[in-house]
């Protein structure tokens, strides 16, 4: 007869990814990679937003995208047009990326030469906020048709990104959305929030994103 | 749905936990779920088979303990559950308030040899 005995581990699920986390960033911090990991509910003009982000940034620096879909590689192609260097993940019914996967994607890539990095996680605003990717910072859009509720009703999403860009902003007047509203609300759950209203449709508001973007990698860079 | 991914990371962390400590056996596993987590205790159970499949963990029983969504008023420090007041304190009604705990997913401990 075997004897059991009871063995505590009592260790956070979320730990291992943490740590790998923690280790890509250095990783990427080495290669001098700045990696950006961009999320946002289906349809909220993510893949529109990396084609305008690559045309302001393509003269000054080497860009590279992960387009994490579930399937199909459609966005991928659209973004390879641009001449930046794009690869297609797969997660296979998986609804976020974790730190492994996008290791994975980022050699697959192949970082040589890329100063930044953007990750097009998963369209979703619950799981990808629970999964850290060892992105260097992380970023939202929230689109103008969805709501100015969505801080409310994804909490966790708004508390985690360093930056909200609230697209499609041209549209505002055929909508009952309340801009100061979300802002309030958003900055209520995450004090140090940096909010760009944009439309990647007009390119209103890109320039500031983009400078934005100039500003941290800059930072990264002297950390 | 992402509980079956998180499965497989927990499996992979007991494994090597089991390893590391030359276990053979895992009787049981149990997790501790919070209230407020994004982890439903009925879909875990039902995609532990198949994430348990051929594994050390195959004939592992899993145990579930669920942890409750507490809160702190700010206004007048009342303690209560999230869920069962429906995220309003119940002797003030503000609704401004802390987590104190709710979140959690961990690995609570195995039965093993």
């Amino acid at each position: 007869m075997d004897t059991y005995k009871i063995i505590e581990i009592k260790q956070s699920v979320f730990e291992d990814n943490n740590k790998d986390a923690d280790l890509l960033r250095e990783e990427l911090k080495k290669g001098k990679t700045f990696l950006l990991n961009l999320m946002s509910s289906p349809g909220s003009g993510k893949t529109t937003t990396v084609l305008r982000t690559i045309e302001a940034l393509k003269e000054e620096m080497g860009i590279g995208v992960l387009e994490a879909d579930i399937d199909s590689d459609v966005d991928a192609r659209t973004v390879a047009q641009t001449g930046a260097k794009v690869i297609q993940l797969h997660t296979g019914g998986m609804c976020h990326l974790d730190a492994d996967m996008t290791r994975q994607g980022l050699l697959g890539l192949g970082t040589e030469g890329i100063d930044f990095v953007i990750l097009e996680n998963v369209g979703n605003l619950v799981c990808p906020a629970e999964f850290d990717t060892g992105a260097s910072k992380n970023a939202m859009i929230l689109s103008v048709p969805e709501g100015d509720d969505k801080p409310l009703k994804y909490p966790l999403m708004f508390s985690i990104v360093d930056v909200l860009l609230i697209n499609k902003i041209d549209v505002i007047d055929y909508f009952d959305f309340d801009l100061e509203a979300v802002k309030e609300r958003a900055k209520k759950i995450n004090p140090n929030i940096k909010i760009i209203p944009i439309s990647a449709r007009t390119g209103e508001g890109i320039d500031e994103w983009a400078n934005w973007i100039r500003t941290e990698i800059k930072k990264w860079k002297q950390e | 749905m992402h509980e079956l991914g998180v499965v497989i990371e927990v499996i992979k962390t007991v494994e090597s936990f089991a390893q590391q400590n030359g276990l053979t056996k895992i009787d049981t596993l149990v997790l501790q779920i919070g209230e407020l987590s994004s982890m439903i205790p009925k879909y875990i159970e039902a995609c532990y088979p198949a994430a348990v499949d051929g594994t050390l963990l195959q004939d592992t029983r899993l145990k579930i303990e669920i942890l409750p969504g507490n809160a702190i008023c700010k206004k007048c420090n009342k303690v209560f559950n999230l869920i069962k007041n429906n995220m309003v304190c119940p002797s003030c009604t503000s609704k401004d308030w802390e987590i104190l705990c709710g979140r959690e997913f961990m690995i609570k401990e195995i039965i093993a040899c």
